[in-house]
């Protein structure tokens, strides 16, 4: 598929955002004032966690433009979006269970976000949660379309409807906040991360629901999605990539669970759902060697390098290393969270350190940025 | 020229599971064949370029590959469902019902 790329996402350096915020156009000025706010947020270092998480809801209150706010629609079994409304925020269940599915999962979500992580929906500025149920006929998927999530009934032979599982909702939500956030390309490795992250978080989602430690979370994605009939028990494990079903018809779940077996593949825009089974099972081993709550430390550690140091272009190994230096910011260098996470990336194949980063982005966001300011 | 046969590929979506299928239109029931043809011509199919862009940048969404070959040439054309144009969504639900149905005779 090809991929369009969105030059507000790609990073310039701060003077270059100046120039542009003080003599660009006002779509270009706005997307450089974005950019010097979302680089400028609060920094985190060497605060304890406690101290972090007040400073950090102190941040956002002045944000805050409204709370949680759901609108569930009805696609009808037609392509059109968003559909009719079915179901508002306050409003009591309806007959239809995919609506009130959608309703408290993309609540569920919201919910994680704003009560662990201080954050305000999608945006961090009340974003309204906007879902779409019953999209075609025996639609096999969901999507987020960059505005709204969607969701299919399933084929009833194969699959069943999306909303069946918690953690898809909250999949769908964080590719929303993704996209507000570090933004990674669709694509290979960073590809691979963006669905990862969406993966950790939609775990964590029905995690944080059910009240379970890491050691007591089936770590599965989309359990309940397949059909009876089909030999599996979802569409990925995070604690075993690979085993999550193995069936005549599907096939067999194709997740590596180390960097020795990545899967180069041209395939589904190189492999992105296929390859996050590595940043999955790091997640994993991190989050169970710390034990408790997955979404507390481990969570923690995602969130802020998700939301402050990942970057549209950042690889696994990126990560690895802007996780462990997160792990340092949050629990001090040398801390047992620190040493869990560089053991978890070292388990997948991955040796991370506190030094790099982000690698340079490719020529062609430079390209798309040098255009966007009118300098080629 | 008249299609004789049709190679389709369906990959990604939240599932990421491959679904593809290599069809022989003479041995689809006529109704379906004219249906297919038919959908085919009102797409101008032959004409439709090998990449189709455009539509909101998805994520989870499906990518599509058709193939269409005819005694004298064939031509594919690749698309995320977003840039498919609305009469092409009708093709890949008939090919993804074919495809699910080859997948099935082959357990």
């Amino acid at each position: 598929m090809h991929h369009h790329r969105n030059p507000i996402h790609c990073i310039l350096p701060p003077h270059m955002l100046k120039q542009i915020a003080a003599n660009g156009s006002e779509t270009q000025k706005q997307m450089a004032v974005d950019t010097i706010n979302s680089t400028t947020q609060l920094r985190a270092d060497r605060l304890k966690m406690t101290e972090y998480r007040a400073a950090f809801a102190a941040q956002i209150i002045q944000s805050v433009s409204g709370g949680k706010e759901r609108i569930v629609y009805d696609a009808q079994n037609g392509s059109s979006l968003p559909g009719t409304v079915i179901r508002k925020e306050g409003e009591p269940p309806v007959a239809d269970v995919a609506v009130n599915e959608a309703y408290d999962g993309s609540g569920a979500t919201y919910d994680l976000y704003k009560n662990i992580y201080n954050r305000n929906s999608i945006d961090n500025n009340g974003l309204r949660l906007d879902s779409t149920v019953h999209y075609q006929r025996n639609y096999d998927n969901a999507f987020w379309d960059g505005k709204q999530m969607v969701y299919g009934d399933g084929d009833g032979d194969l699959f069943n409807r999306f909303t069946i599982a918690i953690d898809v909702m909250g999949h769908e939500l964080t590719h929303g906040v993704t996209q507000y956030e570090a933004s990674l390309n669709y694509s290979q490795q960073p590809g691979a991360l963006n669905e990862s992250m969406s993966d950790v978080f939609g775990s964590l989602v029905k995690q944080y629901s059910l009240n379970q430690t890491a050691t007591d979370a089936d770590w599965l994605i989309g359990a309940g999605l397949l059909a009876a009939g089909v030999n599996g028990v979802a569409l990925r494990s995070m604690k075993a990539p690979g085993t999550a079903y193995n069936d005549p018809v599907l096939g067999k779940d194709p997740q590596p669970a180390h960097m020795k077996d990545y899967v180069n593949t041209i395939s589904d825009n190189g492999g992105v759902h296929i390859n996050s089974g590595i940043p999955n099972h790091a997640f994993y081993l991190i989050a169970t060697q710390m034990g408790g709550n997955a979404w507390d430390k481990a969570g923690q550690i995602w969130y802020v390098t998700l939301r402050d140091k990942l970057k549209a272009t950042s690889n696994f190994q990126d990560c690895a290393n802007l996780t462990y230096q997160t792990a340092a910011d949050i629990f001090g260098a040398g801390s047992l969270e620190q040493q869990a996470v560089q053991k978890g990336w070292a388990d997948v194949g991955l040796d991370a350190t506190g030094s790099g980063g982000n690698t340079p982005p490719p020529p062609g966001c430079f390209g798309s940025l040098l255009k966007l300011i009118g300098a080629a | 020229m008249e299609a004789k046969r049709i190679k389709f590929e369906r990959t990604g979506g939240f599932a990421g599971i491959r679904l593809a299928a290599d069809i022989e239109l003479d041995e689809l029931p006529k109704a379906q064949v004219h249906q297919i043809l038919k959908l085919l011509n009102d797409l101008d199919f032959d004409e439709l370029p090998e990449q189709l862009s455009g539509g909101p940048q998805i994520s989870d969404g499906f990518t599509y590959s058709i193939t269409v070959v005819s005694e004298t040439r064939q031509h594919t054309v690749t698309t995320s469902e977003t840039a498919a144009p609305e009469k092409m969504s009708s093709m890949f639900e008939i090919l993804t019902q074919i495809a699910r149905q080859q997948a099935r005779n082959k357990k």
